[in-house]
């Protein structure tokens, strides 16, 4: 999902292209948290959009091969996060722009189609999976406990709850997981209990169970959501949560429903590090 | 439970413990095995021989022990009125901030 995006279009009003890229910006503006940054008024006042700028990742829409869009957003010294080209598109698609600077239900059908396009780009989920053949880049933050080490990921994108999960969030999408406190109060997992998929999950709501010879232990989903996969391997070799319970060992994914919303409720790394730390001081695990 | 707050939010305003129903309850005590933070008390001299001895000591969200109990007898409150009470009183903290 194109969503939380700075949206600086071409905005050009004398070219198709340039009305065509006008108007995939602001049916994307009517979609979750994007924003479009007007580039007439960005020339006269930087302000206001400099600050949006620092704020989302920015989505340039180009009309056609000048970028004029582009151009702007490098003399504002903006990072482009992600961009498009209209007459690339039309290119790609076989669709001739007109000389008109109407929209008609053909130009209605090409920014429904490139509106779907952004969208569906991103519905592969971007959080890395050996099955898709990107690797994790997980930076851990350690400490010991006791002859237990327990590590934490330090990453922008994963919160935590105070139960003991993870969450890595990609878009409107989340991978979720128990941390290594868990695995290792645990010790060996023997059964794993998914939710199923299709579930819808509330916020804490019981995101399926892990069993050892110790204890169960109830996931609590950090966010609320839908279940769209769960890790089918935990079954045959629920042991992968104790090798790694953030990378080979995720347990479901979701797709958000607040995701927002229910972030305020969540933590990051640093607080749950330090929450840890103390339980693991505290907390004798045998 | 080390922490003395949840999300911010002080324990003790948290309503979130098992409840037993004494009806269904037999007394196996395996809720008291399980549960590491000391939430039960077994009081073998009593008519009533298990409580809920430090309900702030349980951790919010945390029904493990309900799957330990075989006769069913122990129940938790409802999440989302728990989740709700939790953000109330976080707005009413920034508005006393």
């Amino acid at each position: 999902m194109v969503e939380n995006f700075a949206i600086l279009p071409c905005n050009g009003l004398d070219k198709c292209a340039g009305v065509i890229s006008h108007e995939l910006a602001i049916k994307l503006s009517k979609q979750a948290d994007n924003r479009i940054i007007c580039p007439v008024f960005y020339r006269v006042s930087e302000t206001k959009y400099n600050k949006l700028a620092a704020e989302k990742p920015l989505l340039v829409i180009d009309g056609c091969q000048t970028r004029c869009a582009s151009k702007l957003a490098a003399e504002k010294n903006l990072k482009v996060a992600r961009r498009i080209i209209v007459a690339d598109e039309a290119k790609i698609q076989q669709i001739e722009l007109t000389d008109s600077l109407r929209i008609t239900d053909r130009e209605v059908a090409f920014i429904g189609s490139l509106f779907d396009a952004m969208n569906k780009t991103d519905e592969v989920l971007s959080v890395p999976s050996p099955e898709t053949g990107t690797t994790y880049n997980f930076e851990y933050e350690t400490f010991q406990s006791g002859k237990f080490i327990f590590r934490i990921p330090k990453n922008n994108e994963i919160f935590f709850n105070e139960n003991d999960c993870w969450a890595w969030v990609s878009g409107n999408r989340a991978r979720i997981g128990v941390t290594d406190y868990v695995q290792q109060n645990l010790s060996d997992i023997l059964y794993f209990y998914p939710p199923e998929v299709g579930d819808e999950i509330d916020q804490f709501g019981e995101l399926g169970s892990i069993e050892s010879s110790k204890a169960v232990f109830e996931l609590v989903s950090p966010f609320s959501g839908k279940v769209i996969s769960v890790n089918d391997k935990l079954e045959k070799n629920p042991e992968l949560i104790n090798e790694n319970p953030y990378e080979l060992g995720w347990v479901a994914e979701l797709e958000l429903t607040d995701p927002e919303g229910d972030r305020e409720l969540l933590i990051g790394f640093e607080r749950y590090f330090e929450i840890t730390k103390k339980k693991g001081e505290e907390t004798d695990v045998k | 439970m080390s922490e003395t707050t949840f999300m911010g939010v002080e324990r003790s305003l948290i309503d979130w413990k098992p409840t037993i129903d004494y009806s269904k309850c037999d007394y196996c005590m395996e809720c008291v095995r399980f549960c590491p933070h000391k939430v039960f008390e077994v009081r073998e001299d009593e008519e009533i021989k298990l409580i809920i001895k430090n309900p702030h000591n349980c951790v919010v969200f945390c029904r493990a022990c309900s799957k330990t109990c075989g006769p069913d007898a122990l129940s938790f409150p409802d999440k989302n009125m728990t989740t709700q009470r939790i953000k109330e009183i976080r707005k009413e903290m920034e508005g006393h901030g």
